[in-house]
């Protein structure tokens, strides 16, 4: 009973928290910001420098052409990432003055298109540094298509007959027994909407934790602590808290959930599916209680803040994984590796998470996961339970690995 | 009634209590004096529960059962209160976890009393320290406890308010309840005080009523009052510790008794009276630490 009234305390003062509201609000918009202002960063060429590129054009005939085709590609970029400067000539009586050009940072590089460039369709580019890596792919495809107009011409073919060899195929998506093509946006949230879910049982499991590190060590600095344990046990008070802020953590996730469902009705995009929403609370809840523990024995083992968040560190580096595999998971969701994972309480609710979005698991591996993760929660609470039984009352103290060893042996 | 027999707590090898056993009556309101680091805290930390003794037994009433949270009021000796919510739902939350009933009316009558009401949704954080104490104790005692178990409850309390403890201590005491605090500041002990127990180094040194500790003491300064102004640089005063106040030579008479004394001094001064001083605890304190430690 003591345990609710304190999950009920920390829960009431922290849902009506300035930070909650603009954690919770502000998280989604600061994210959407983000991903539109790149988005639109990319598209106009905010952030983008052009580069420079000399032309050495032995043929003189194709330095002129490929830098038509680029006007023609970057016609509506505001910052054109690639300029080029054209000279017909030989490389052999221009090097020099190319050569000093790169030297004194006027070009960033410049190609040389051979004279046997026709026949031969190789090119050469000296460049200042490697950076320009993915510029040269530009101008290997505008260079190419330029080459195959030049032969049909030469063959005497039209461009209609050109489009008749040159073509792109349409991939229509359609689901399984599906009558209806599948439009860009739904495959687009369909290959995001595992990272979401991951990133937002990821934003939810962490926040909690982080919330429960700073109610210990608020307590154990302002001494309330002692006036809790005198009035409540140890078992209710870390219940009570762990109750608490998981609570929050689940009102924060069922508020991002219902906005996704709501977003998703309309645009008619269903990809939160019931089992989806059951499973992420499911995994939520085994995540956050296995961090909770973690988080709970952490702060009771510390006086200051600064100091609990670098012993935390190495937690935070691990559940990092999953973040940086994300794509890795999406695209082969079934590899030993990705498999092996799954398997790995720290990241298991991440990896699970992401296998179910892409509907690629089994109802045993569901089973076998969530029966790991309850051993690992199980584990993770008793431990911390006793350091936090210990730890909690021990102040001004550097506590030793030695120590934490007897005290989980005890 | 609270029993407290031959615990001992150590840490690292450090003995923090050393076999102690005192006992606290009912209705009266018991000292606790110590030393920084003497072990008080410690010691009051295990009759609260929130450290285990390693051997050794605490009895509530005759009981080894520890009584409801409900009525034990424990006041703990460096300040715990949440500092950003406020003074109020502060009351509340413990209030709520001790069950107590009326709560709300409760809260605001004590707040009240204690000066506090104006203030009654202001946040911890923006009160003095003296506020703190005084809200920090009343958080102690809202849910009206039997066992009332206070380290240090005078610290940054101003006189007035010290008074205001006071009266609502004894009004407890009245009230038969069974009241245990911890001090260092000894005129606070004296004035309010019925039985005292003096640890150091986690043992104890003393302990009885407030009168017999300080009658046990035999007392070694007398208090000389002259007919006459005396030269205190005569051969007779320069060979004891001395100091004049009010009119009145104090001296400490060291190995030498008091009828000796008094016979040499009635033959090189005129007397008009000799008393002995009244040495008060802290001069008592003072001297049992010092003999504990030797």
């Amino acid at each position: 009973m003591n345990a609710l009234k304190i999950a009920w305390f920390e829960y009431r003062r922290r849902i009506r928290s300035k930070w909650f509201i603009i954690g919770t609000f502000g998280m989604p918009i600061l994210v959407l910001g983000i991903s539109l202002g790149t988005g639109y960063m990319a598209g106009s060429g905010t952030g983008i420098e052009t580069k420079l590129i000399g032309v050495i054009d032995e043929t003189a005939r194709y330095g002129q052409a490929l830098s038509s085709a680029l006007e023609v590609r970057y016609a509506d970029r505001e910052i054109k990432p690639l300029a080029l400067t054209v000279t017909e000539g030989k490389y052999s009586t221009l090097q020099s003055q190319f050569d000093e050009l790169v030297t004194d940072k006027s070009l960033d590089g410049y190609l040389v298109i051979p004279e046997t460039f026709a026949s031969n369709p190789q090119i050469r580019n000296y460049a200042r540094s490697s950076t320009n890596f993915r510029l040269t792919e530009v101008i290997e495809s505008e260079l190419k298509d330029v080459l195959i107009h030049d032969k049909a011409a030469m063959l005497n073919l039209d461009s209609s007959s050109l489009s008749e060899l040159f073509f792109e195929i349409d991939v229509a998506q359609y689901e399984i027994g599906g009558t209806e093509e599948r439009n860009t946006e739904e495959l687009v949230a369909e290959y995001i909407a595992p990272f979401i879910f991951m990133f937002l049982l990821f934003l939810g499991v962490f926040t909690g934790g982080q919330l429960l590190l700073r109610a210990v060590l608020e307590e154990r600095s302002s001494r309330v602590i002692e006036v809790l344990l005198s009035t409540v046990s140890y078992n209710e008070l870390m219940g009570g808290k762990i109750l608490g802020l998981g609570m929050l953590g689940l009102t924060q996730s069922a508020i991002y959930l219902l906005g996704g469902l709501l977003a998703g009705n309309y645009y008619n995009l269903s990809v939160i599916t019931p089992t989806i929403g059951l499973l992420y609370f499911v995994y939520f809840i085994l995540g956050y209680l296995f961090y909770a523990g973690i988080y709970i024995g952490v702060g009771a083992l510390f006086d200051s803040e600064q100091e609990a968040q670098q012993a935390i560190q190495i937690i935070t580096f691990i559940a990092i994984i999953p973040m940086v595999l994300w794509t890795l998971v999406i695209e082969n969701p079934n590899t030993t590796l990705v498999n092996v994972l799954t398997y790995i309480p720290p990241v298991t609710p991440f990896f699970m998470m992401i296998k179910i979005a892409v509907n690629e698991t089994s109802i045993m591996q569901i089973i076998l996961t969530i029966t790991l993760m309850m051993a690992s929660v199980y584990g993770s609470i008793r431990l911390s339970a006793k350091i936090f039984r210990t730890g909690i009352l021990l102040y001004g103290k550097r506590i030793t690995l030695p120590e934490i060893v007897r005290w989980i042996k005890a | 009634m609270i029993e407290i027999q031959h615990i001992s707590k150590q840490y690292e090898g450090v003995k923090a209590v050393d076999d102690l056993s005192i006992e606290v009556h009912k209705g009266r309101i018991f000292g606790f004096l110590g030393p920084n680091g003497a072990g008080k805290t410690t010691a009051i930390r295990m009759l609260m529960n929130i450290i285990m003794p390693d051997s050794g037994t605490i009895l509530f009433d005759g009981s080894t059962e520890r009584p409801k949270a409900s009525s034990v009021g424990y006041l703990p000796e460096e300040r715990g209160l949440y500092q950003k919510i406020s003074i109020f739902e502060t009351l509340q939350y413990f209030a709520h976890l001790r069950n107590v009933r009326d709560a709300d009316s409760k809260i605001r009558t004590y707040l009240h009393r204690f000066e506090l009401g104006g203030r009654i949704h202001s946040k911890v954080s923006e009160l003095s320290k003296g506020n703190q104490q005084k809200l920090q104790f009343l958080n102690t005692i809202l849910h009206d406890p039997e066992y009332i178990i206070l380290d240090e409850p005078f610290s940054g309390l101003d006189p007035v308010n010290q008074i205001l403890l006071k009266e609502v201590l004894e009004e407890m005491k009245q009230a038969g309840k069974t009241i245990i605090f911890s001090s260092h500041q000894m005129d606070q002990v004296e004035k309010i005080c019925d039985d005292v127990a003096l640890i150091n180094n986690g043992k104890l040194v003393t302990s009885g009523s407030l009168a017999n500790v300080m009658g046990s003491q035999e007392n070694k300064i007398l208090q000389v009052r002259p007919v006459n102004e005396v030269d205190l640089t005569h051969g007779f005063f320069s060979e004891y510790q001395h100091e004049v106040k009010n009119g009145s030579i104090f001296i400490e008479l060291g190995q030498k008794s008091k009828r000796s004394f008094i016979e040499e001094l009635n033959q090189t001064i005129d007397i008009r009276s000799v008393s002995v001083a009244d040495p008060g605890l802290e001069a008592i304190f003072i001297d049992l630490v010092k003999g504990s430690e030797a």
